[in-house]
């Protein structure tokens, strides 16, 4: 009895096996690549917007828009300000600010700015609220007040758009979940399905096999080996379609979406994963069959 | 070794292909069931071998009691039993060696041991010369041969062999018969299936006859 050089024999089998049915091993990797490539864009696509939308969701505050055609006198305003309940601090931004702060925030973007009507910006006052006041209904009510104040034009409260846009980052995150798990199911269905057929092909050597005494693991050795191997082939494929696929992509998308092309882990982190996924994803798919063909 | 008690078995839709058979077989024993063509030779001995189940009563083998016999068990079961496949059985897409030598990686002996091993046999059964081939390139008596390797080659506690010579002339099958002999006198129960009548009488051994599922003769 040698355990090692069993093994070796299992390896040596399983490797033939697998040039044999080549074709389909190559288009089960191939199968595996892609969804785990499409799965990656959306889970990554949506962690950067996510974090995107974070960044900007910190800074929760109440923007008073001034009317256009009142008199500026931000004095008096801040008077008016003063008198709100729940108004903490405020500071005064003029047309001039709000359009050089404007191109401060987009630097490296000001292509954006270009035709814009440096007059279209109003005067405002950046509201800090009192810290009891910063829930949603409480910001809401600040807003209703300072709305009545005769020389305000608009107040905006950036929670109400972080909130619409994180709630379609939510539905996009629970999009890449689900996508995610049909994805896989339908990986392994296909996956189980060549395996079915690589069985199928091989159904009588492996019941004269089992005939002339292999054990179950004997004989599911060689399909585990060609699940693993499709599985780090696959892998591969999704790294290599996402790495070609951003590279394609950076040149064609405007600059201000680019972030939306981060790669939000260390590249070996994402490299590993996608291949440990496609393993899992390989061998389920082809111990699921093997298993139910050894039952019978 | 073997003892059945009253075995029967039926396949769906046919008339009963073994009915109440009670058999014993002693270690060490060499013998010859027969029969017309249809008696139910193979099936008594796929029931012996674990690949067919009995419809009804009980078997021992090497003093294990079945009704039927667990799957994780087989395996097991089938490393101590040579089986002699009357349609051989043999992998098409691996050579002769290769074919013999499977038999023993499922057991896990070592690529050395299994070299020397298969070597010798394949000289006993007279072909080293064909040790490349692929079965589908040999002839009918060539491929038995191979499979009665295949089931000698492991040193089994039982020999079942179904119809070994039913491929080979005369005298070849003379050679095989006396190759079993001599694995029998070194204490493997050997059971035959075969109508070969001239066998029978030229090797004059304990023999059951068969006919229509049931023994007709001991
Ligand atoms: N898988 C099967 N399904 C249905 N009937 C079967 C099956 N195998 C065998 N039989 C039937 O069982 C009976 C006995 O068959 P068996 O193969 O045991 O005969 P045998 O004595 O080995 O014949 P032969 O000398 O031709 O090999 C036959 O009538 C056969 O048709
Ligand atoms: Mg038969």
């Amino acid at each position: 009895m040698s355990g090692g050089a069993n093994l070796l024999y299992m390896l040596s089998d399983s490797l033939r096996c697998a040039r044999e049915n080549v074709m389909t091993a190559v288009l089960t990797a191939f199968t595996i690549g892609f969804s785990l490539a499409i799965f990656a864009i959306f889970l990554f696509v949506s962690i950067n917007l996510n974090g995107f939308i974070s960044t900007w969701g910190d800074k929760t505050h109440v923007v008073v828009y001034v009317k256009d055609n009142v008199a500026s006198d931000p004095e008096k305003f801040g008077e008016s300000l003063k008198r709100v309940p729940g108004v903490n601090s405020f500071t005064y931004i003029s047309r001039e600010a709000a359009l050089k702060e404007l191109r401060d925030e987009l630097k490296g973007h000001e292509s954006i700015l270009e035709g814009v009507d440096t007059n279209l910006l109003p005067a405002s006052f950046e509201i800090k609220l009192g810290s009891a006041y910063r829930d949603s209904d409480r910001v809401r009510g600040v807003a209703d007040n300072l709305k009545r104040l005769p020389w305000v034009d608009e107040v905006q409260y950036s929670r109400e758009w972080v909130e619409k846009f994180a709630s379609l980052i939510r539905f996009m995150e629970l999009a890449a979940l689900v996508i995610g798990v049909f994805l896989a199911a339908a990986t392994v269905f296909i996956v189980s399905n060549t395996v079915r057929l690589a069985v199928y092909a091989r159904r009588e050597e492996i019941e004269i096999m089992r005939l002339i005494g292999a054990s179950d693991t004997y004989v599911k050795v060689p399909f585990f080996m060609e699940g693993v191997m499709q599985g780090v082939v696959g892998g591969l494929i999704s790294f290599a379609v996402l790495a070609v696929g951003r590279y394609l992509m950076l040149d064609n998308v405007p600059q201000y979406f680019r972030f939306a092309l981060d790669v939000p882990f260390p590249a070996p982190a994402v490299f590993s994963v996608l291949v440990l996924s496609g393993v899992l994803m390989g061998v389920a798919g082809s111990l699921v069959t093997v298993g139910r063909f050894l039952k019978t | 070794m073997i003892q059945m008690f009253h075995v029967s078995k039926s396949y769906e839709g046919s008339a009963p292909a073994l009915s109440d058979i009670t058999l014993n077989v002693p270690k060490g024993e060499f013998l010859f069931i027969t029969g017309p063509s249809g008696a139910g030779k193979s099936t008594l001995l796929k029931i012996m071998f674990g690949s067919e189940a009995p419809t009804d009563g009980q078997i021992i083998i090497d003093g294990r009691n079945y009704v039927k016999i667990p799957p994780a068990d087989l395996p097991g079961l089938r490393r101590r039993i040579g089986f002699v496949f009357q349609d051989f059985k043999l992998l098409p897409g691996k050579s002769v060696f290769e074919n013999v030598a499977l038999a023993l990686k499922v057991m896990g002996v070592g690529p050395g041991d299994i070299k020397a091993r298969v070597n010798r046999m394949l000289s006993y059964v007279k072909l080293q010369h064909r040790a490349n081939f692929k079965p589908l390139s040999l002839s009918g008596g060539e491929q038995q041969r191979v499979a009665i390797a295949r089931a000698l080659v492991k040193d089994p506690a039982i020999i079942l062999a179904d119809e070994p010579t039913g491929n080979l002339d005369p005298a070849l099958s003379n050679e095989i018969m006396e190759l079993f002999k001599e694995v029998n006198n070194r204490g493997t129960t050997v059971v035959v299936a075969t109508h070969d009548r001239r066998l029978i009488d030229l090797f004059g051994r304990r023999t059951v006859m068969l006919e229509g599922g049931r023994i007709a003769g001991q």
